[in-house]
């Protein structure tokens, strides 16, 4: 039981050029993966993808295959994808439904599109505001919130459905360093706590660096590269990729470098 | 903590909801079952309109005094009513100085010459436009938009129907605040808002075009998070709460409902001709 | 899908609330802030009708209305009976969306020519239609005040030189077309919102249009004729003017965004969607 992209190539409607080209990987409940890569290199399509959501709700064609927990994404409903493959967006406010006047019956929205008896709605909405830890914020109204919070209500409301796995593009990107750091380490929860498989792409590479095992490199609708993190994410070549390195190797690369200077100075000094 | 705040023991409707969500409305004539509450006042909106002449407009009027009194509404009436006033003095100074054909001279000052005639039309139309107007207060004042959506969607209107009222009802604060920030934004550069009409008429596009594209942008974002949370699947939502409905109830709407049809049915066979 | 439940697909029912918030506010800030003599109520609901079909655009325009009337805050006032004339304008529209009305046509040389003259044309058809109208016209009612007359002359002439210019400068033949159908959906607009201004309010409407209502009666026409002489005068311009604010919308949208409408291939560049 996988989510598994099998060489996918997909392009989109009315494009020639493939965005993304032949792309293999796959998640196991309860693996974090991380995805880097420069703008437009192709990570926010592979989230749809992953996600099912393409070419379901967007159209455009599909080579490969992607197979999450045995069904394949294109022949399933968009409402029985849901239940398997969540996703959450950069930006939090419209990801909201916009028609609930408090966050627990925001996160209640997408129990209740599926029939669910009341009682299970109540289990799972209280459920998902535990597991982030955001019990607090349920009766508060959703247009009055934090860019922090309301991103953990957003994916709260995706929890509540369930799914084994979970695409995330760029969580915090619109966050401010408050909001990034309670989405951090709500991501880190999560990930430890439950069994869900994770697919985070991030540009922040400091979060990836703390959460997921193995990344991979997307570079002009390709994976270029991949490892586990702690190796990938300290290659020389990802400046290259456009992607900026975590700040621990960052410094190391620093003290280094300034270590050699001083090295040479007092190298100098030790002149005759 | 949520579960601290529990109801218990409300019946099974409510069973595991917390407190907070969505309390029924209580006291007299608001605990009334909002779709009652929505019948009435469309009633009263339409009988006003399709009744001509006094009878109408007053018919309408003292059910509304006798409701607003009953749901003890008194001074938060008072807003809607001068929201009227651009429409009534429109009203009032156009028939009374200009009805056409009208020669029944009030007095005659200069070139203007109130008539009689135009003044009965104007305050009857008047009268229609007050009596609408409290309808909505009535309604507004009494009646969340979301309990009358949650009441609808507990009847079995589509999903689609309440995602659009609902989503609409708390999109248009924020588009409204958004506007608000360009104008003053535009403002702050030298947009005139209160000059001359041409000045006016070139602060409507740096307006309308980061309004417009500003809310078309999230479109597309938005699909994909209601998809991701199941918002296509087939069947019926699962309704949060029931708001109480009653056998006399039930009657009345239908009584509303027959009532209204036949006034407007007779009203433009003209059989009503008889009324004041 | 059938051809209802297709023009109410999850992205069309994201987009009306947009549509209707969008109506709302700028009518509300044209009309009643900048206190201008035309609507701009009826964008999101004639983009509804063109990307989505006539049945959406006609629930957008009507629902506009109501929810306007009803929305705390903002007061609608004398909108809501006017939700017959926003159903239709929507209905209107879907059907310039099945005609493709909004697609982009380059052209160049003579064909464009052909284009401005064809707008020109519509424009100055139009104009005189409504000159000729017996609400202004009627001799046996006279004394109009001049600057009615002046007033119908100076925006066909104003009107007939935005549209050309606008064919010619986006080198873009589709501007005839937009021009034609948003003063089309102007005169149906007019029609249909005559007689519940005069049925309903007594032939005016509390907003800076009352005067031309006022001038019309000054000069002798009776309820419904000076309420259509009004609306003949102010609809095609507000419509035509909101006919060419969707076409730059439309324009402005990427491919890939409209071709996911249910009526966005017939927007999309010809050749461009798949």
């Amino acid at each position: 039981m996988t989510l598994t992209l099998e060489a996918v190539t997909y392009r989109y409607p009315g494009t020639a050029r493939p965005a993304l080209a032949d792309i293999s990987l796959e998640i196991a409940p309860g693996a974090v993966l991380g995805l880097v890569g420069a703008n437009e290199a192709g990570k926010s399509t592979l989230c749809l993808l992953a996600a099912g959501l393409a070419p379901a709700t967007i159209g455009g064609r599909i080579e490969g295959r992607v197979v999450i927990d045995g069904l394949a994404t294109v022949a399933a409903r968009p409402s029985e994808l849901a239940q398997r493959c969540g996703i959450l967006f950069q930006n939090a406010e419209t990801q909201l439904s916009g028609t609930a006047a408090t966050v627990w019956e925001e996160v209640a929205f997408g129990p209740r599109n599926l029939s669910l008896s009341l009682a299970e709605i109540a289990e799972r909405t209280d459920w998902a505001l535990g597991i982030l830890g955001i019990e607090a914020l349920a009766p508060r109204e959703p247009g009055r919130l934090s860019g922090g919070q309301a991103q953990l209500v957003a994916l709260a409301a995706v929890l509540a459905m369930r799914p084994a796995y979970l695409v995330l593009d760029e969580p915090t990107s619109q966050l401010d360093p408050q909001g990034t750091k309670m989405v951090g380490s709500a991501l880190q929860r999560l990930a430890h706590d439950t069994g869900v498989g994770l697919l985070v792409v991030e540009h922040k590479t400091d979060l990836l660096a703390s959460i997921a095992e193995r990344c991979l490199v997307l570079a002009d609708g390709r994976i270029v590269g991949g490892g586990p993190s702690a190796e990938l994410l300290a290659d020389p070549r990802l400046d290259g990729w456009g992607v900026e390195p975590p700040s621990a190797v960052r410094i190391e690369r620093a003290a280094r470098s300034a270590g050699l200077a001083e090295a040479m100075l007092s190298a100098i000094a030790a002149l005759p | 903590m949520a579960s601290a705040a529990r109801v218990i023991g409300s019946g099974d409707t409510r069973a595991g909801l917390p407190a907070f969500v969505q309390p029924l409305p209580s006291g007299p004539y608001r605990s009334l079952n909002p779709t009652t509450k929505g019948v009435i006042a469309v009633s009263e909106a339409l009988v006003a309109f399709a009744v001509r002449g006094w009878s109408g407009p007053l018919a309408v009027l003292l059910a509304l005094a006798l409701t607003a009194a009953v749901a003890r509404l008194g001074r938060s009436l008072l807003p809607f009513l001068i929201a009227t006033v651009p429409i009534t003095a429109s009203i009032l100074l156009v028939n009374t100085f200009l009805f056409p054909g009208a020669t029944d001279r009030i007095v005659t000052i200069g070139p203007f010459a109130p008539t009689w005639t135009g003044l009965t039309a104007a305050v009857q139309a008047t009268l229609r436009v007050v009596a609408f107007a409290m309808s909505v207060a009535v309604l507004v004042l009494t009646t969340r938009p979301d309990e009358l959506v949650a009441d609808l969607e507990r009847r079995g209107a589509p999903r689609g129907v309440t995602f659009v009222i609902g989503a609409t009802v708390r999109t248009i604060p924020r588009v409204v605040q958004r506007a608000r920030e360009i104008t003053e934004a535009q403002r702050a550069r030298g947009l005139d808002t209160e000059g001359r009409v041409w000045r006016r008429v070139r602060g409507v596009l740096p307006l309308a075009a980061p309004l417009v594209f500003g809310s078309l942008n999230e479109v597309e974002e938005q699909t994909m998070a209601l998809e991701a949370r199941a918002f296509s699947a087939t069947g019926r939502r699962t309704p949060l709460r029931v708001f109480p409905d009653h056998v006399a109830q039930r009657a009345l709407r239908w009584m509303l409902a027959i009532g209204t049809t036949a006034l407007i049915i007779l009203s433009i066979a003209g059989a009503l001709a008889f009324l004041p | 899908m059938s051809w209802l439940s297709r023009q109410f697909s999850t992205r069309v029912l994201v987009l009306i609330p947009v549509a209707i918030a969008i109506n709302i506010v700028l009518g509300y800030t044209v009309q009643t802030v900048l206190k201008l003599p035309i609507y701009l109520d009826s964008i999101g609901t004639i983009l509804v009708g063109v990307l989505a079909g006539p049945i959406a655009g006609a629930a957008t325009g009507a629902a506009s209305n109501l929810i306007w009337q009803y929305a705390p805050g903002i007061g609608g006032g004398t909108i809501g009976p006017f939700a017959i004339t926003a159903a239709v304008i929507g209905l209107l529209a879907g059907l310039w969306g099945y005609l493709a009305v909004y697609r982009p046509r380059p052209a160049t040389g003579v064909r464009l020519w052909l284009a401005v003259v064809v707008g020109v044309a519509i424009i100055l058809l139009l104009a005189s239609r409504i000159y000729n109208n017996p609400a202004y016209t009627d001799p046996s009612i006279g004394g109009y005040p001049d600057w009615v007359f002046t007033a119908a002359i100076v925006i066909a002439v104003v009107a007939s030189v935005s549209v050309a210019s606008f064919i010619l400068i986006r080198r873009d033949a589709a501007g005839a077309w937009v021009a034609a159908a948003g003063a089309l959906t102007g005169i149906v607009a007019a029609v249909v919102s005559a007689p519940i201004a005069a049925y309903v309010f007594g032939g005016v409407t509390g907003s800076g249009t009352d005067l031309i209502v006022a001038a019309l009666r000054q000069g002798g026409s009776d309820v419904y004729n000076a309420s259509l002489g009004q609306g003949l005068f102010s609809d095609p311009i507000d419509k035509t003017i909101t006919s060419f604010v969707v076409f730059i919308i439309l324009a402005s949208l990427s491919d890939r965004v409209l071709a996911r409408f249910p009526l966005g291939e017939r927007i999309v560049r010809a050749g461009a969607a798949t």
